[in-house]
Parts: structure tokens; C-alpha cells; sequence
């Protein structure tokens, strides 16, 4: 067995989900050659299954008025609790309302304004002015002054997604789907594409090209309840984090979404409680008022996080055949209409898999694994620390856009605005590039993913198994590594996690492995899988201090002085444990300071 | 204790030379809330690693895991054994290219049609980074999001006898793709345009109306009525029927 | 971007661009008419209910117009055109037979069944249309009596059969009404359900009430013939 295709392109994207189709059109469109490899046909990406919407200061709706990039900015940083690298943050918010006028251009049918006064749940009247009427629409999101979050009802990463696919299919870009990147082709100093194994026929195949992007979205598989895809296992990221030279940026911060639906963990989206919804306990008392006056159910999703589960310790969860403990999502008072046409993708999800109907009853939700905010650490152009001619975008990369809390809306936004703006700079490197490679080198490559499939085959190195281990990992990053951490827990979660790295060394597969095997495909992931994992348990473990998404209950607090600062992980070939390195986060526009939510310390009210 | 379910599985790898396909029978214990996606799962980690299945979002919105089930397309994810029989009969979805198992290449078969109806926004202006949007009626914004809603995932197809027996038919998926451009008044198109892209047996005059895809779609498009909107209008644009004021479609 | 065609394809779209658009409608607008003479026809031949003096002068009366004359070949003309424009649909080669059965076996999906059962209709009403036909225009004029008679007849009833009888005639007829009600019935929900007028579960219920009533009607009527058959011998 050898490599069974060689192809050779200027750009190649590793991923078809929209940060990756986006930056796929910029390279299109200024005539290079590209290639997209996913594991899935692009329409099936996890980008899909975003449901609010996109933030965008486009200030047309009643309570967006007088919105502007600068106060979008504002909100970004404070909900990444100054982790965010503000550059990039700043360019963010002034490139994503033409982001998203493009996007209407492409034909997403964005909801509009439409004129008149409207009462709102919370009783508030609003008026929609006759001037802004038929432009685009926004809703209310966590942790935003203004109205910002543009939508197409709650199908949002649904209609994006498609639509830049018909701009993908329009230039006739080539994807090859069910195509797995299993390693980086480099020397040390450039990337020169990747060994990808066919997820049809278990063939490899090499992907030459003069610039490769990461696209690969986020790891949120490395969680037991994730509302994250399947594929979500950061296979990308963590082929990155194998060259040994591209360290993954700020793995500790991972952001737990207030609202899955147990027992299954799917999304109910943040545009539930934008829209009015409430958050109630077991006396069905509306609780996120008493902890957090200002913002109630729309604080930032760390701080509503905890503080559901702040309740639920003290406790008032409820303990039903859904969950252990979880909490009740009321949207009832928003009625039937409103329900089904804004809200409808949850309302059937509610339906499909709890048999509830929101429009009358209350759905079970708890805070669940949602979001990686770390990723292939780049530069404010998306060019990857430690090796030449990489780029990353979207979840799977840590441009900086999100600190160590995201904000609702701004994934999906960061995903084209990303598209764009490093897709310029992939245009402009890869013009200036040249195909230089030693195929012996691309030969070693090849046959080291060879040597590993056969081991696997043979189990030369054990007779490990491979779901075992998944589930192992799964859970010790429940247990150890979850919205509250302390020291003594992640170093068990650490000491776990160790040891089940070695085991994955030792997988052996049950079945023969032959043709698209998928127990071959999961065991080809695992060593990686694990790697990530450690570098959000141990990166957790050494930042002693409490920031955005990622608490320690012994430093509780946010620490400026010692921590304003950002992890970046290394894995040394050989090691059992990352190797932490840190470089500052410059405040250069917004000094840190009180994020307006989240820093009471009011304990729990019960009723 | 849950019930004994019986499962009887489609099984054929076309990649492994001497592979035949044949139904495999395997026995899992029911438990509440258990879903195909659960059961397909369990049955690969812990009887059978080699059987092959798609899933991606397990939430219904990707279109990843239609297969027959019990003879009928639906999909797999959202599917609780508890309404079915102890005995599940899954099949891959027919028309597709069967990749192994209950695995089919629905994505090359998508891309294809696409690329066929030219399903993008056709238009001569430029984009303005400067310019507001082109202002349009929230009812319009629904209207086109409705068809939009779509995630390709082929049971239409699968269902649809035409398709089953005819290759070039683009299905109630394309034809309800096209509708979604009809309506969208950003699509510069015209009628004429429109009908050199679904104006055929292969598209909107192939349907035989046995509304099997109207039936079957996971997410309820109102398919019937996107197939003959498309039908009336191709119609329409086919014969120059210009009935000013008169609304027939 | 097209994507390649044959040159067949390309040809056939060449020669002339709406083909399919008039072949479909001229199959949905043959099958209105059809339906329309099929209910007509029924609703002329109840008339015998009411009384054969009724049914004879409004059968004088079409011959009288030359309604008949022109009437019967035009619809013969009608039932060829529509056998060869909706016969396209039906599955010809073995393989879409196979792939059509299994499908339909595989489903259990109703409107499937149905079709399925309007293609092996389809067959019978055109034998047994063929057949009507022929006994009809034999036998001619048409009369409430010779209607009678031809409905009540028995047969083979030759000696060398062994006096063999059987009353094949009324045992068509019942055939008849019901296959060719039911390819009718469920012809015009089709039709409608491609067009997309109606609600098409709503309008199910009201085609299948039609057909109800039309066949009962039948039923009665081929009653009264085999009464005045009975009457008259």
C-alpha cells in the first residue's frame, strides 16, 4: 500500500464548514487552484447546526439603535474577559455587517424589519421605525448592549452554510468529501499539505499545496454531553498540535452553553432567551434575576453557566427522567406563532426527541460542553504559529477573537468574517509562494500513516480498545474538567488522562480494518483526541485563576497581574504532557475591568 | 427491563473483493429514550466495529443518517425504538451510490444537482461593501426560508418510484431547491431561464404525483405544494400565458 | 456551468424545448376529459333508474345531434392518446417493473399502492373498455332494451360445453364499474395533486365520495337492467 492519489493544488482547506468554504471562495475567486477535503459533504458540516444567528452592528432594529462596531467591540471583550486579542477583535467588528450583507447578497433571506410597535415579553414596548423597514432584522443575544444578533429564524447556520456552499458549487471549487487529514506534510519549517485517508475506501492519499488551512471546527467530542456533532473531535487541531512546532492556544477555555436538552444534549438556542424566554427551577421560580439584576438570562453564557449550576448545588434542580438535575426553559409566554416561525428548529428538536412542545410546555435543559474557544494558535492574519504556509480558522483555530468566553452570535460571524479576512491573506502568501517539495519527504509521511494503520491492524502494540478508551476520556473530562474546576481534581483528570494516552498507543483493532473501517477511523483519531484533552486539562490545571469560561473554585478570582496572558501548547514528540508556554494579551484599546455581569456575589434565592 | 430488540441489518462493503451483500441479524436490550443513533452506535462498539452508518449532528438538521427503516425513509437519529416494532429492519437508502452497509454517497448526488439547477443566486449587479442591503418584506425573508429549510438528506428521493427507475430526475429536493430561487426576487432569472432548468421530464413535468416525498420529509416541507407551485409556473412561463391580474400560481 | 450532455439530449431539446411541457399537460388534460366522459356516461346510463324512456330518448336525442356518431370515435381517439401519454409513466422496462414493485412492497406507502394499482387498472380498462366497445357498436342501436339484454346475457350455454351457463356479462360489467371508477377516481386526484389546487387529503375525501356515489349509482343501474331483462323475457 501506498499513497493511492496524489494532488496537487495551490490552496487547500482541510474542512467544508463555513469559516473553511469562506476562505475557499476568497482563494477562488482570486484564481488559485483550491481543494476542499471534509469528512462530510459541506451541507452536513456542524456549522449547519448554529441556530441563533451572527452578530452584527447593523443597528436597524428598535433596540439596536445607534449600535456600532465600537460597542459590539465592547461586548466582545468583556464577554472574552480580556482574553481576547482586541486587533483582531476590533477588525472583527468592523468587517461582520458587510460580512453579513454579502451574505444577504449571496441569498441568505435574513429576517427583516418590519414597522409598527411591538410589546415584548418582558413588557417593554418597542416601536419598529417606517425607515428601517425590510432591512435586516436583529434579536436579542447573552452579554450585548444592543439588538446585534441578524437571523433567519432559528436556522441560521442552516441558511449561511447553504448559501456559501452555492458559491462554492457556482466556482466550481472541488471538495472532496469523506476525505480524513490524518497528518501535516512538513519539514520543520513549511507545511506542504497532508496524508488524508478515504473515509469510502480506506485508501490514502496525498494533498500537496502551497498554503493549507485548518478548518476543522472544534473538539467538543472530547466531552461525555457536548452539544457538538459527532465529527466535532478537533481531528485538524490536533494533527497541528502532532507536528510537535504548531502550538494550540488557550485549550483551558471551553465554553459550556446554558441551554442543551438532556438526555440527548442537543442545543436549544441562546435566541430562546433572547427573545424573552426564562430560565425557572424546581418551584418553577425564575431564578437568573436574583443572581444577576442587570442582565438576568442574558448575561454572558460562562457566567449563566455557573450560575445554574451555582443553583442546582444549592439545591433547587429538578430530578426528572430527563436528567439527574437539570433546569426548566420556558418560553411558553412567547406563544404558538412566535414559537413556530422563530424558533421552530428547537421547537421541533423539543419535539422529536423529549416529545414536548414548547409552545406549552417546559424543556428540560442543562449547561453542556458547547464551544472551543482554543485552537491552532495564529496571528491577528490567520498564519499559524510555527510553520510556514498554515492558516487556521474558525472554532478550530485560536485567532483570538473570543478570549476565554465567546459571546452568542459571534461563531458563526467569526466564521465567514474569519473566511474573508484571512482568506485575503492565504491569496497573498500563496501568490507569492512556489510548490517546493522533496517527495521522499511526502513518501515518509505516507508510510509512517502506513506503519500506523498496520500496527493497528496487526495490534503490534497492544490489543487496547479503542471505544473504551473514548468513553474513559469522555468522562474523566466530565469529571475532572467541567465548568468548576480545582486544583486537586484536574491533576486526577491529568493523572487520567496520562494514563489513558499511553493506553491509546496500545490500540488494537477487533475488526480486519479493510475498506472504510470505522473502527480504524476512531482509533487513527484517538492518540490526537487525547492530546487535545490533555492540553485543556493541564492548561486548566496551571492557570490559577478564574477567567471568562474557565473557573477555579481555589482562585476564583480574575488575576491581571499574573494572568493576563495566553497558553499555548506544545507536544514534544515522545511526551506524555504538553509543554506550556505563554505569551501576554495587550489591552492596547480597552484596559480590563468590570465585564457589568457576573461579579456579584449574591448567593442562591430560593422560593 | 427493556425490551429484546431484534435488528436486521443491510450489510455490503463494495470495497472488500468476495463481499456479498446480505441482511445481518443482531439483538440489543431496549432502554428508554434509546434512539437508532444510540442503537446503531452500541451495536458497533460492542458487537460489530466493522458495520458502517452515517451520523453527523444527531439533532435532525443535518440529513446525515436517512435510511430505510422498517421500509420506510426516515432518519435515523430522531428515530426512537420505542415506536417501533422489536423487529427493525434497516436498509440503505436507494438511488444513491452505496458506499458500505447503510452508508450512501448522498453528497456527490447533491453536489450534482446544484450544479445541474444552478442553484445560486444568478444576478448582474455587484456587490457594495458600502451600500445597505437591498431592502425586502419579512414575508418575503419567510416565504424563501421555508423551502430553504432542505438538508438534503434523500428521502424524497429514496421514496420517489421516478427516481428510483430514473436516473436524471432531480427529485422533489431540486425542484424544491428551484422554488426557493423562483420566489427570491434577489435571482435575476427569468421565467425563460428558469424553464430551460426545470421546465422538463427531468424536472418539474417528471412527477408522477404518488407524493411518497411529501409523505416522508423528516422536517415536513410542504412538497406537494413546492412541486406543483414549480410545475404551475413552468407551465405558465412555457405556454406565455400573461393573464394580467389573474393569479394561477 | 451545464453539465455535459448527450447529443440526444441536446438534440431533442434543440427540435423543440416545450415537448414535455405539452405532452404532460395534453396527459393531464386527457385524463380530465376522460374522467369527465367516464362520470358523464354513468350519470347518462343511471338514467335508466329513473326510467328506460328517460334513457332511451336522451339516447335518441345523441344519435338524433349525431353526438353519438361523433361522440364514440372521438373518445376512442382520447383513450389511444391517453394509453400512450400516460402510459410513459408506467414502469416498461423489467428492471423499473422490478424496482417498482419492490419500492412499493417496501414502503407500504399508500398513494404508492395506489398507483400501483392504477397501472394494473389501467390494463384492465383497456381490455375491457376494448370489449364494451365492440359489444356496443355491434349491437347497435343503443336502447334501454338491448342494453338489457346485453347485460343480462349468459353464456356460453352450447351444449357441446355441457350447457355450461354463466352470467358472464353482468360479472364484466361489475369488474368494469369498479376498475374503471377506481382509475378514474384516483386518476383525478393525481392530476390535481400535480397541479396543486387543493389540499390533497381533503380533497382524497372528496374524490373518494364521488367515486362512491358513482359506482353505486353503476350498481343500481346495472340492477335495473338485469330487472328489465328479467321483465322482458
Amino acid at each position: 500500500m501506498s499513497a493511492k492519489n496524489a494532488y496537487i493544488c495551490d490552496v487547500l482547506v482541510v474542512g467544508a464548514g463555513l469559516a473553511a468554504e469562506r476562505s475557499a471562495v476568497e482563494a477562488a475567486e482570486a484564481g488559485l487552484n483550491v481543494i476542499i477535503l471534509s469528512l462530510v459533504p459541506p451541507r452536513r458540516s456542524h456549522s449547519t447546526a448554529a441556530q441563533g444567528g451572527m452578530q452584527a452592528s447593523l443597528g436597524n432594529a428598535a433596540l439596536a439603535k445607534g449600535d456600532n462596531p465600537k460597542i459590539h467591540f465592547e461586548d466582545t471583550v468583556k464577554g472574552s474577559d480580556w482574553g481576547c486579542d482586541q486587533e483582531v477583535a476590533k477588525m472583527f467588528c468592523e468587517t461582520v455587517p458587510i460580512m453579513i450583507r454579502q451574505l444577504d447578497y449571496w441569498g441568505v433571506p435574513w429576517n427583516r424589519v418590519t414597522a409598527g410597535k411591538k410589546k415584548l415579553p418582558s413588557g417593554i414596548e418597542v416601536e419598529d421605525t417606517k425607515d428601517k423597514e425590510g432591512l435586516i432584522t436583529a434579536r436579542d443575544f447573552g452579554g450585548v448592549a444592543k439588538w446585534r444578533c441578524c437571523y433567519t429564524s432559528d436556522g441560521t447556520g442552516h441558511t449561511v452554510q447553504f448559501v456559501v456552499d452555492t458559491v462554492v458549487c457556482k466556482l466550481g471549487i472541488p471538495v472532496h468529501d469523506r476525505m480524513e487529514a490524518i497528518a501535516i506534510i512538513h519539514d520543520g519549517e513549511t507545511c506542504y499539505g497532508v496524508v488524508a485517508r478515504c473515509l469510502r475506501t480506506g485508501e490514502l492519499n496525498v494533498y500537496l499545496a502551497k498554503s493549507t488551512v485548518i478548518a476543522t471546527g472544534g473538539a467538543g467530542r472530547i466531552y461525555a454531553a457536548s452539544t457538538n456533532a459527532v465529527i466535532n473531535e478537533g481531528t485538524g487541531a490536533a494533527i497541528a498540535l502532532n507536528t510537535g512546532l504548531v502550538p494550540l492556544g488557550n485549550m483551558e477555555a471551553v465554553q459550556f452553553h446554558p441551554t442543551g436538552m438532556p438526555p440527548v444534549f442537543i442545543l436549544m438556542t441562546e435566541g430562546a432567551r433572547g427573545d424573552g424566554g426564562y430560565l425557572l427551577d424546581k418551584n418553577l421560580h425564575r431564578f437568573m434575576p436574583d443572581y444577576e439584576p442587570k442582565k438576568k438570562e442574558l448575561a454572558s453564557r460562562d457566567v449563566v453557566s455557573r450560575r445554574m449550576i451555582q443553583h442546582i448545588r444549592a439545591g433547587y434542580g429538578v430530578q426528572s427522567k430527563y436528567a439527574p438535575q437539570h433546569l426548566w426553559l420556558d418560553i411558553r409566554h412567547l406563544g404558538r406563532q412566535w414559537v413556530w416561525t422563530n424558533l421552530r428548529e428547537i421547537a421541533t428538536i423539543a419535539g422529536n426527541f423529549n416529545g414536548l412542545d414548547p409552545a406549552k410546555d417546559l424543556v428540560p435543559v442543562v449547561p453542556t460542553q458547547h464551544y472551543t474557544m482554543g485552537g491552532v494558535r495564529t496571528n491577528k492574519w490567520g498564519y499559524a504559529y510555527g510553520l510556514k504556509g498554515l492558516f487556521a480558522i474558525g472554532e478550530a483555530a485560536c485567532w483570538d477573537l473570543h478570549g476565554f468566553n465567546r459571546l452568542g452570535g459571534n461563531s458563526l460571524a467569526e466564521t465567514v468574517t474569519a473566511g474573508y479576512i484571512v482568506g485575503k491573506q492565504i491569496v497573498k502568501y500563496t501568490l507569492g509562494a512556489t510548490q517546493d517539495f522533496n517527495y521522499k519527504l511526502v513518501e515518509d509521511f505516507v508510510k509512517q500513516e502506513e506503519e500506523r494503520i498496520k500496527n493497528l491492524i496487526s495490534g503490534k502494540n497492544g490489543k487496547e480498545d479503542v471505544f473504551e478508551i473514548r468513553d474513559a476520556m469522555q468522562q474523566t473530562m466530565m469529571d475532572h474538567v467541567h465548568i468548576f474546576r480545582t486544583g486537586p481534581s484536574l491533576e486526577q483528570g491529568v493523572a487520567k488522562l496520562q494514563e489513558l494516552y499511553r493506553r491509546s498507543l496500545k490500540i488494537g483493532l477487533h475488526s480486519s480494518g479493510q475498506g472504510a473501517n470505522p473502527e480504524l477511523a476512531q482509533a487513527l483519531r484517538m492518540p490526537g483526541m487525547l492530546r487535545t484533552a490533555l492540553c485543556v486539562a493541564y492548561g486548566g490545571l496551571m492557570r490559577t485563576e478564574s477567567r471568562g469560561s474557565h473557573f477555579r473554585e481555589d482562585y476564583p478570582k480574575r488575576d491581571d497581574a499574573n494572568w493576563l496572558k495566553r497558553t499555548l501548547a506544545y507536544w514534544k514528540e515522545g511526551a506524555d504532557l504538553p509543554t506550556l508556554d505563554y505569551e501576554p494579551v495587550a489591552c492596547p484599546i480597552m484596559p480590563p475591568g468590570d465585564r457589568g455581569y457576573g461579579e456579584a456575589t449574591a448567593g442562591p434565592k430560593g422560593k | 427491563m427493556g425490551r429484546q430488540l431484534s435488528f436486521s441489518i443491510f450489510r455490503y462493503n463494495p470495497n472488500i473483493p468476495g463481499d456479498a451483500p446480505r441482511m445481518q441479524e443482531y439483538k440489543l436490550e431496549e432502554y428508554e429514550g434509546m434512539t437508532l443513533f444510540v442503537a446503531l452506535n452500541d451495536i458497533r462498539e460492542k458487537l460489530d466495529p466493522t458495520l458502517m452508518f452515517d451520523f453527523v449532528c444527531r439533532a435532525a438538521i443535518c440529513g446525515s443518517c436517512a435510511m430505510m427503516i422498517n421500509g420506510r425513509p426516515g432518519l435515523a437519529c430522531k428515530t426512537m425504538t420505542g415506536t417501533l416494532p422489536s423487529r427493525i429492519n434497516l436498509m440503505p437508502l436507494p438511488v444513491f451510490k452505496l458506499i458500505g452497509d447503510l452508508s450512501v454517497d448522498t453528497g456527490t448526488w447533491f453536489r450534482n444537482l446544484q450544479v445541474r439547477t444552478e442553484s445560486w443566486i444568478h444576478t448582474n449587479k455587484k456587490f457594495d461593501p458600502e451600500a445597505l442591503e437591498v431592502r425586502m418584506e419579512n414575508k418575503t425573508a419567510e416565504a424563501i426560508y421555508e423551502p430553504e429549510r432542505c438538508i438534503e438528506c434523500g428521502c424524497c428521493v429514496a421514496s420517489c418510484i421516478t427516481a428510483n427507475i430514473r436516473d436524471d430526475f432531480l427529485g422533489a429536493t431540486g425542484i424544491n431547491r428551484v422554488g426557493r430561487f423562483l420566489i427570491d426576487p434577489r435571482d435575476e432569472r427569468t421565467d425563460a431561464e428558469y424553464f430551460e432548468v426545470v421546465g422538463s421530464e427531468e424536472g418539474a413535468f417528471g412527477c408522477v404525483g404518488l407524493m411518497a416525498c411529501d409523505d416522508n420529509c423528516p422536517i415536513e416541507l410542504p412538497l406537494q405544494q413546492q412541486l406543483a407551485f414549480v410545475r404551475r409556473k413552468m407551465a405558465q412561463a412555457g405556454l406565455k400565458l400573461d393573464l394580467k391580474g389573474m393569479k394561477i400560481s | 456551468m451545464e453539465l455535459a450532455k448527450t447529443l440526444q439530449v441536446t438534440l431533442n431539446k434543440k427540435a423543440n424545448p416545450k415537448t414535455d411541457l405539452y405532452v404532460d399537460l395534453a396527459q393531464s388534460l386527457s385524463g380530465v376529459f376522460l374522467v369527465g366522459f367516464l362520470w358523464m356516461h354513468m350519470l347518462f346510463v343511471a338514467t335508466i333508474i329513473v326510467s328506460p324512456e328517460l334513457f332511451n330518448s336522451l339516447s335518441e336525442g345523441l344519435d338524433k345531434y349525431y353526438l353519438a356518431q361523433v361522440g364514440i370515435p372521438a373518445t376512442i381517439l382520447l383513450i389511444i392518446c391517453h394509453i400512450f401519454l400516460a402510459g410513459r409513466r408506467a414502469p416498461m422496462r423489467l428492471r423499473d417493473m422490478r424496482i417498482a414493485w419492490r419500492m412499493t412492497k417496501m414502503m407500504g406507502h399508500a398513494d404508492t399502492w395506489i398507483w400501483a394499482g392504477q397501472v394494473i387498472t389501467a390494463l384492465l380498462v383497456g381490455i375491457f373498455a376494448s370489449m364494451h366497445l365492440w359489444t356496443v357498436l355491434t349491437q347497435w342501436p343503443l336502447r334501454a332494451a338491448t342494453s338489457a339484454a346485453r347485460v343480462a346475457s349468459v353464456g356460453p350455454a352450447d351444449p357441446s360445453w355441457g350447457g355450461f351457463t354463466f352470467p358472464f356479462m353482468i360479472v364484466f360489467y361489475v369488474i368494469f364499474l369498479l376498475v374503471g371508477e377506481y382509475h378514474a377516481g384516483f386518476g383525478l386526484y393525481r392530476i390535481l395533486v400535480k397541479w396543486g389546487w387543493f389540499e390533497r387529503h381533503k380533497m382524497g375525501y372528496v374524490l373518494k365520495g364521488i367515486t362512491v356515489i358513482i359506482v353505486a349509482l353503476g350498481f343500481i343501474a346495472l340492477y335495473t337492467f338485469t330487472k328489465i331483462a328479467g321483465g322482458g323475457a
